[in-house]
């Protein structure tokens, strides 16, 4: 059985093909905005432009036709709207023109699939950072519950605010995890953990009245440490409360090394096994659509429309 | 020497037996830099001390407070036995849960993870600990955070009983808290669109 998988919820459009075995091909491509933040309209367009090739290449990689696709996989949310709904609008018509099974699958969870994947890790606990999303995820009682997540904004999001204010260009994260590294002060931030969630917006505002007095270094270097900690923090207190055994990052804010590297710290002293996802498959990306779409495959046959607001607890999950 | 005793090791702090106190020592975070770590479990040890303290002074049921440890990172109270009650879950300590944290609310202490890992039952009566993250707040948006929190605890951990549960403990949190509860309701309704991805909206 094959399946297809387009993902297209904010800046990359991803088409992965997988046997449910093996990912056979993984291809993919990333709006970025000229300036500022992501302009959906834009993203939405990129997306058009980029889809046939990006669907051929696919298909290429996995030496396969359309035809002989079984199940074609969208991302149905969470998501912005205008990108959102060109995965939604390729794979209803291919699976109208080919007659196949149409599968809509929540982001969040597609994120958690692949990561369970790629880790070998049968029933960890997920930390999911990436722009809009932040979110620490396990499985419970057949659905995949958030135990902690933000209050307000992502810190994808809250990195790229950081980054405009600083003058640093969008993706901020990369250039503030160079910054960071050769920074040497730290300066206190507010530390804002509630239970399993954290509160990211205080410590953009904290910084805008403050920025003028610090580096560029150290001021990214303590945003690192604080958010990262309190985010850290946040995961150890979901494994303790789960006393699950293993403990993943992934999302595109996963690309961090100190990040990383402090989860890893956090697991270690804990007994908790650790792995980091490929990058690959640890931002944004058509297999991890394609991959959930398998598992999904005996879900009974229904219409879908995109659903730009998609809770990750809300999704029955039958094949676990 | 007397023997330590262990009681749990939680996700920020080891908790052990000594003689017949309760001693709460704030582990280092290797994850963290010294900085964020030595503030942070100071700051939340003196701070759980002093809430413990107002809030035991006043009757609500927390473990007795006895003593801050000179370095900072220890916190001594009195015993509670080790029935914890998200392991003896039931239905019949809702009502009383609801009283305590509004007796506590109305003396303006938030909890702050409000969850039945933090619950003990000893002598078939509920006691609250764990004041970690715990602050002084009149706020009826923090207060909504505790229930909101508690709640979504209730929805993990118990999610065959959760719906009845809330229910029994909101019921009771009402009669004791008062006319003030309109302020906290509406706030409860605010965070729950706040939530990111919330379908009801």
């Amino acid at each position: 059985m094959l399946v297809l998988g387009i993902e297209s919820t904010a800046h990359t459009f991803g088409v992965g093909i997988t046997d449910g075995k093996e990912i056979v091909a993984n291809e993919k491509d990333t709006y970025k905005p000229k300036q500022g933040g992501i302009i959906p309209r834009e993203a939405a367009d990129h997306h058009y432009k980029f889809a046939p090739n990006i669907i051929k290449s696919a298909l290429d990689k996995a030496s396969v036709k359309l035809k002989d696709i079984d199940i074609f996989a969208f991302s149905q949310g969470p998501g912005i709207y205008s990108p959102l709904k060109v995965s939604f609008q390729i794979s209803n018509f291919l699976s109208q023109k080919y007659k196949k099974k149409l599968i809509g699958v929540n982001h969040c969870i597609a994120h958690l699939e692949i990561a369970r994947k790629e880790t070998g890790f049968e029933d960890p606990v997920m930390l999911y950072v990436s722009g809009g999303n932040t979110q620490i995820i396990t499985f419970a009682e057949g659905h995949y519950r958030v135990f902690g997540e933000t209050q307000d904004i992502g810190v994808g999001n809250l990195l790229d605010k950081f980054g405009r204010v600083m003058g640093i260009s969008f993706p901020a994260g990369p250039e503030i995890e160079k910054y960071a590294s050769k920074g040497k002060r730290y300066i206190p931030l507010p530390y804002s953990i509630k239970g399993m969630d954290v509160s990211l917006s205080g410590i953009e505002t904290f910084i805008s009245n403050i920025k003028d007095k610090h580096s560029v270094e150290d001021l990214s270097f303590s945003l690192q440490e604080t958010v990262f900690s309190m985010l850290i923090e946040a995961s150890e207190r979901a494994l303790a409360y789960t006393e699950k055994e293993s403990f993943v990052i992934t999302g595109g804010v996963a690309a961090n090394k100190r990040l990383n590297e402090m989860g890893r710290i956090m697991a270690e002293s804990r007994g908790v096994k650790f792995k980091s996802i490929p990058m690959e498959y640890a931002g944004d990306n058509g297999a991890m659509i394609a991959y959930t779409g398998y598992l999904m495959k005996n879900e009974p046959e229904k219409d879908y429309l995109p659903k730009p607001v998609f809770r990750t607890d809300s999704v029955k999950i039958n094949y676990r | 020497m007397e023997e330590k005793k262990l009681i749990s090791i939680g996700a920020e702090s080891v908790v052990y037996l000594y003689k017949d106190t309760v001693v709460k020592e704030r582990l280092k975070k290797l994850y963290r830099i010294k900085q964020i770590d030595e503030s942070i479990r100071k700051r939340r040890a003196k701070l759980e001390f002093s809430l413990m303290k107002r809030a035991f002074e006043s009757g609500i049921r927390v473990p007795a407070p006895i003593k801050i440890s000179d370095d900072g990172y220890k916190i001594y109270m009195g015993y509670l036995g080790e029935d914890r009650f998200k392991d003896n879950f039931s239905l019949k300590h809702m009502a009383e849960l609801g009283e305590e944290v509004a007796k506590m609310h109305k003396l303006g202490i938030v909890h702050g993870d409000l969850t039945t890992a933090n619950l003990m039952l000893k002598d078939n009566k509920l006691y609250l600990i764990d004041f970690g993250l715990g602050n002084y707040s009149n706020k009826d948006e923090d207060k909504a955070t505790d229930i909101f929190l508690l709640r979504n605890a209730l929805n993990t951990r118990h999610p065959k009983e959760s719906e009845a549960a809330f229910k029994i403990f909101l019921k009771s949190y009402r009669l004791v808290y008062g006319k003030q509860f309109k302020g906290i309701e509406t706030h409860l309704k605010d965070i729950e669109s706040r939530r990111r991805y919330n379908e009801s909206d």
